[in-house]
């Protein structure tokens, strides 16, 4: 076991799949000398040379679309997309190609492109540096979508996305970026499957599911909330895209209150789809009705603004409080 | 080839006098600027200094091949149309009047080179032998994607435009990477007594519509910097739909090539054999590492976008006779008998060939399976996927709970297409 | 000799209507695959249509200028030929063909390729229709207006068909479990066999108390209601834990409630006129009620049981505290998902295992076998293990047979199994018949312990009581444990005080660490 930050964590997971994976690449913008703009590919250059490790040009579109061209030759390539706001470029060759090259060739190519994704917001930054587009890529079938929360997660989640056969968004909480953790890099243990949620902290009132940078700030809302005699149970979703319904399903049905947040607006966001399908699996376990926190619907405010935008731990307990109440 | 002129500011002038000529231009019918042509529309054979070689190269029976090819994909055109007029297919995408530009290029290219057409690139998919009724699948919506590439090297068809530009430049980076390896391994393979394979370029088709597109541009960005081994056929048939390509571009087409670093050569698109020369040249060129290169082939779209436009409503008919008068076969059938190496009982051959393909591409046509939805659940994911699964579940009680007779077709249907569910062994 | 008609194709991408804009065939001409028939105007553009048939047209079906919806049948053509096919030549005057061109491929100055021959394959399709699939360009297809007719209703209650056997594009073990979840959208899981029951302790705790109804408790662990019903209950002030539930997924209904609160309304109406008034006649103040069926039955069985056998009850307050542990582990374990598991299941467990080594207790009293003057004690070596239940019909012992056998998850089907027949008051006479050995499970109805009687043909019995939490010293200490005081009698005759001891502490012993089950 060693202690890293969830950006050492990539870094280690990177470098394992460059050495597991002899026709794995990485691509992206400032990622070879510079070693990423959060350091996150530090160091790879050096070590694997820059036909393994490539600065490509500033051109999103291009980026993910050659990496299909090298996938259909049967590389697999990480692309690295700079900053969330960013991603809309490359948002044709993602929603039009790369989901879709699977089902269009009836089953006879695949494309197993990963792309990496710093999101989310929280670091005070300026415009298009902290969006949280994951539901509109979840909405695209034939994508494969998935955010670690912790450096364990982080290590072992970017080299399951690339052992993947279909394509893989990589969304990375980039608030957490230095965030420390234990790392076991011999044996995933529960981290295993990439496509399943954590029952991160048991509870018996309430079940409060989030992903990404939010789960640390559930796991403070748990704490202070059992100061006040309520027993929340906290689950980290992990992968937006198949999201694992049957673990929030149990755990709905042993507290009958589910609070989804998530950073992204909550008007469209994943948080509905939850609410939604939970409230056809586990109606009559429901004692009061989902509650949502998320972002307001507005475009991503000032830095200035944006704890009042952001779900914080008051958020969540504000929508706890909401749910327990029924 | 391509002007050297280049402005010497951007607030130059000749930007119009530009316009000027390439409407002039698109009314003549004639280039303003030169383009690489070695068989005139009167069929008679010229030289041109840098591709006299390449066409010397070419012995009778691959002539007459080249005739032979561009009858049969216009023969599959006119059929493919008719069964859209007839029902039988939803849209139909006719080339016919660029068959040179796709007969010449195809056949210039090699078993290991990888090609990206858009959706228009019939006469290149005989060339790479894809079975013509394979394509009718995805006009008849059966399919989005009616063959298996990796058969014939040959990618399907890419309705976004320009999107597969792209995927064509990180193709051939793939291809670098390969080779690379390979050279390193060179010795070794010689020593074991291993044939070296020979080295592969990647061909991308695109229109002179398509060249507006971003992606076209990002991807000759790419392949400049890494000079990858792609070359990029740009087959400028002068309209995208009803808009002329005066609207697309200033200058030719071929030029801009230069602003990215690496060659642009225009070329008469129907003129099979400058054509061929021109890309086994480009292909060669890029199979040796030396980068990238545009053709732009010259030619015309006689026939309509597809078979839900209507030309009328945007074009001069006197412009399509302009250009009729150019026929690729045409020239090719008056040089082909001038030199004795073609009579009357080959173009006969010809025909009955070309009706042969026409009556087999109606029958198959005809005999396009119905596809199952079952197997469109199996095709969004390789791997197993949790919420696809319940969705089919779904949908199979659904189906089973109607009375009609419907529901029996359906489960019957649903057995038949069982898909194999472990893609690991792909 | 066959007549095929061709229908209007849509030739654009939606269109729904063309007009017949001239006609180039007349009744008695050949024609040949392909040869144009006529043009049509759409509201895109005008275009020729070719002959998918070879043959003689038989008839105009539309005449010129009228405008008619796509699938309209337009022309007939007979697949006989009456004439030679015409020799091989442009199927339309190309001046003509090229002002008109819309849509139609022809390169006029290059050669056409002549006409097909008659293909008896095409000439054999009836209305322009492929042997392989429906028509392609047939318009935009209308909105069905009616409803398909359905074989049944989706929700068969508590259904969980394996329709997950039939999914595909799937590896096996997912589609299990999703196929499942699939049918979640209207079979819901929320039965009383669904998993993941409250972790609090069920049996002992206040909020799961269940009602006669549901008294097989300790199975029934969150109540399961619709939101309004919850709401309903909350302003009447009814605990829903109280209400017997009788929807389809074993959740309490609008109804429930309604019967629900109209009997405590009749009970606290009969309760304020209960009492007789004084001064009324005593006969008036005597309620008299017939006794018979199960009260009969169970008067005699008690009477029976009371008087034959000397009843002796021992008591044995028991720290239950890893048998709750023990509890919520299950319910959290994939092995069980879906089975209810509760405390009573480590108890049912518990007195097969104490009974295997106190066999007397699993044994009965015989007077007079076969007729002779001596009794014998009957040792039986399998448990038919009994749980007393409270049901609509009254007070039933339905026993689970050969329960030494079965494993942990297949006692607690089997319990959950007892538990549902008999809430559902179906249990059959079968079932009650041949018990060894009972359980009486009075902890679900709130009581600490008891003195059970002893089921007639058995010779003991197990009060099973509240398991609460309590002050208990452990290693010198004072801590909250859960605690449950065990009861049983047994028949003095078979079972002296020192046996039943010894089954009663093995008991507790299991409950008190039910690793030792594991020996």
């Amino acid at each position: 076991m060693t202690t890293m930050t969830i950006a050492k964590a990539i870094n280690e997971g990177l470098r394992a799949t460059l050495n597991n994976n002899p026709r794995s690449l990485l691509m992206g913008e400032d990622i070879g000398a510079l070693g990423g703009v959060y350091r996150v590919t530090d160091g790879l250059i050096a070590e694997f040379g820059a036909d393994r490790v490539v600065d490509t040009p500033l051109a999103e579109s291009g980026i993910i679309g050659t990496a299909i061209g090298l996938s259909l030759r049967g590389y697999q390539p990480v692309c690295e997309i700079q900053f969330d706001g960013f991603v809309f470029p490359g948002f044709n060759q993602i929603t039009t190609q790369l989901a879709k090259m699977h089902s269009r060739s009836n089953g006879n190519l695949t494309v197993p492109v990963v792309i990496r994704i710093p999101y989310g917001g929280g670091i005070g930054s300026i415009e298009h540096h902290s969006e949280s587009p994951e539901a509109l890529f979840a909405h695209t079938a034939g994508l494969r979508i998935i955010t670690p929360s912790n450096p364990h997660d982080a290590y072992w989640m970017i080299q399951q996305a690339v052992d993947c056969q279909d394509p893989v968004i990589v969304f990375e909480p980039k608030r957490r970026y230095w965030l420390k953790g234990e790392v076991d890099t011999e044996t995933p243990g529960a981290s295993a499957d990439p496509f399943k949620a954590h029952v991160l902290r048991e509870g018996t009132d309430a079940t409060v599911v989030v992903y990404g940078p939010l789960v640390p700030v559930a796991l403070a809302a748990a704490e202070a909330a059992a100061e006040d005699g309520h027993s929340v149970e906290v689950i980290d979703l992990r992968s937006i895209s198949p999201i694992d319904f049957d673990t929030v399903t149990a755990s709905v049905r042993k507290t009958g209150r589910l609070v989804v947040a998530h950073e992204a607006p909550t008007f469209g966001g994943i948080g509905g789809e939850i609410a939604a399908r939970i409230s056809e699996r586990a109606f009559h376990s429901l004692e009061a009705p989902v509650i949502r926190v998320g972002g307001f619907h507005m475009p991503y405010p000032v830095a200035k603004v944006e704890e009042d935008y952001l779900p914080d731990i008051d958020r969540i307990l504000e929508a706890l409080d909401r749910a327990l109440a029924y | 080839m391509g002007a050297t002129h280049l402005p010497s500011t951007e607030f130059d002038g000749t930007g119009m006098d530009d316009q000027l000529e390439a409407e002039a231009e698109a009314q003549l019918g004639a280039p303003a600027e030169p383009m690489v042509q070695l068989l005139d529309p009167d069929g008679t054979l010229g030289s041109d200094p840098v591709f006299s070689k390449y066409a010397e190269k070419l012995d009778p029976d691959t002539l007459r091949g080249f005739y032979a090819d561009m009858a049969k994909i216009r023969r599959f055109d006119v059929e493919a149309t008719a069964l859209q007029r007839q029902g039988q297919l939803a849209l139909w995408v006719p080339l016919t009047g660029q068959e040179a530009a796709q007969i010449g290029s195809g056949r210039a290219s090699q078993p290991q080179d990888y090609i990206f057409p858009t959706y228009r690139e019939h006469g290149v998919a005989l060339t790479r032998n894809v079975d013509l009724a394979e394509l009718l699948r995805q006009f008849r919506g059966v399919s989005n994607g009616g063959w298996n590439p990796k058969d014939t090297n040959f990618h399907l068809y890419t309705l976004v435009l320009a999107a597969q530009t792209p995927h064509a430049v990180g193709y051939a980076m793939g291809i670098q990477r390969d080779q690379k390896l390979a050279a390193a391994n060179a010795v070794a393979s010689v020593e074991a007594g291993q044939a070296v394979e020979p080295n592969a370029a990647v061909m991308v088709y695109f229109g002179d519509g398509a060249s507006s597109e971003g992606d076209v541009h990002e991807s000759m960005v790419f392949a400049a910097s890494y000079q990858a081994p792609v070359v990029f056929f740009c087959q400028n048939n002068h309209w995208a739909i009803s808009v002329p390509s005066s609207v697309q571009t200033r200058i030719p087409l071929a030029n801009r090539a230069k602003g990215y670093g690496f060659p642009g050569i225009r070329v008469d698109g129907n003129d099979v054999i400058a054509v061929h020369a021109v890309t086994e040249w480009a292909l060669e060129r890029a199979r040796e590492g030396h980068g990238p290169v545009l053709i732009e082939a010259f030619t015309y779209r006689v026939g309509a976008h597809t078979t839900a436009d209507d030309p009328t409503k945007y074009r001069e008919s006197a412009e399509e006779s302009l250009w009729r008068a150019k026929d690729p076969l045409a020239r090719l059938e008056k040089y082909l008998r001038a030199q004795g190496l073609a009579d009357d009982s080959f173009f006969e051959q010809v025909k009955a060939d070309g009706d042969e393909l026409a009556a087999y591409v109606r029958k198959t046509t005809h005999d396009l399976e119905t596809p199952d939805i079952r197997t469109a659940f199996a095709n969004t994911y390789v791997e197993a996927h949790p919420l696809v699964a319940e969705e089919l579940a779904w949908f199979e009680e659904y189906s089973a709970g109607f009375a009609d007779e419907a529901s029996a077709d359906e489960a019957s249907a649903g057995e038949a297409h069982r898909v194999q569910t472990d893609r690991a062994a792909r | 000799m066959t007549l095929n008609k061709f229908n209007l194709p849509d030739v654009g991408e939606g269109l729904t209507e063309a007009e017949i804009v001239a006609w180039k065939v007349k009744a008695g001409d050949t024609v040949a695959v392909n040869d144009v028939l006529c043009e049509i105007e759409t509201a895109k553009s005008l275009v020729e249509l070719p002959s998918p048939f070879a043959g003689t047209v038989t008839e105009l079906l539309v005449p010129e200028g009228v405008t008619v919806d796509v699938g309209t049948p337009i022309i007939s053509v007979s697949d006989a030929v009456d004439a030679p096919a015409p020799a091989a030549a442009a199927p339309a005057p190309a001046p003509v063909a090229q002002e008109q061109a819309a849509g139609q491929e022809q390169a006029s100055a290059a050669p056409m390729y002549g006409t097909l021959p008659a293909d008896d394959s095409d000439a054999g399709e009836p209305a322009g229709r492929p042997a392989g699939g429906p028509l392609v360009g047939s318009g935009p297809k209308a909105d069905a207006v009616k409803r398909r007719r359905r074989i049944s209703a989706p929700a068969a209650a508590g259904h969980e068909a394996p329709s997950a056997a039939t999914a595909t594009g799937a590896a096996a073990p997912v589609v299990e479990r999703a196929g499942v979840e699939a049918h979640d959208i209207w079979i819901n899981p929320d039965a009383a066999s669904s998993p993941a029951d409250a972790a609090t302790g069920p049996a002992g705790s206040v909020e799961a108390r269940p009602t006669f109804g549901g008294a097989i408790s300790g199975l029934v662990g969150k109540v399961l209601a619709k939101p309004p019903v919850r709401k309903i209950a909350r302003d009447l002030g009814i605990n829903l834990a109280d209400v017997v539930p009788t929807g389809a997924r074993g959740e309490v209904t609008r109804e429930d409630l309604v019967s629900y609160q109209a009997q405590r309304d009749a009970e606290v109406d009969k309760a304020d006129s209960f009492w007789g008034k004084s001064g009324r006649p005593q006969e008036q103040r005597i309620e008299r009620i017939p006794v018979k069926g199960v009260r009969k039955a169970t008067a005699k069985a008690m009477v029976e049981s009371a008087f034959a056998a000397p009843h002796v009850s021992i008591f044995v307050d028991v720290d239950a505290s890893r048998t709750m542990e023990f509890v919520k582990r299950l319910k959290a374990s994939r092995d069980f998902e879906g089975i209810k598991v509760s405390p009573l299941l480590i108890l049912a467990k518990a007195v097969i295992w104490a009974a295997a080594r106190n066999p007397s207790v699993n044994a009965t009293w015989v007077d007079n076998p076969d007729g002779s003057d001596s009794a014998e004690i009957h040792v039986k070596h399998f448990m038919n293990l009994g749980i007393a239940a409270a049901t609509p019909r009254g007070l039933m012992v339905p026993n689970i047979k050969n329960a030494q056998d079965l494993s942990l998850k297949q006692l607690a089907l089997a319990l959950n199994e007892l538990a549902t027949t008999a809430r559902a008051g179906k249990t059959q006479p079968a079932q009650m018949r041949g018990g060894t050995l009972t359980v009486t499970n009075i902890g679900a109805l709130g009581i600490d312990t008891g003195t059970p009687i002893i089921n007639p043909g058995e010779v003991a019995i197990v009060a099973f009581g509240t398991i609460k939490q309590k002050p208990w010293v452990l290693d010198g200490e004072v801590i909250p444990r859960w605690i449950t005081t065990l009861g049983g009698s047994f028949d003095h005759r078979v079972v002296d005080g020192d046996l039943s001891a010894r089954f009663m502490a093995d008991v507790a012993a299991i409950l008190e660490e039910p690793a030792l089950l594991l020996d």
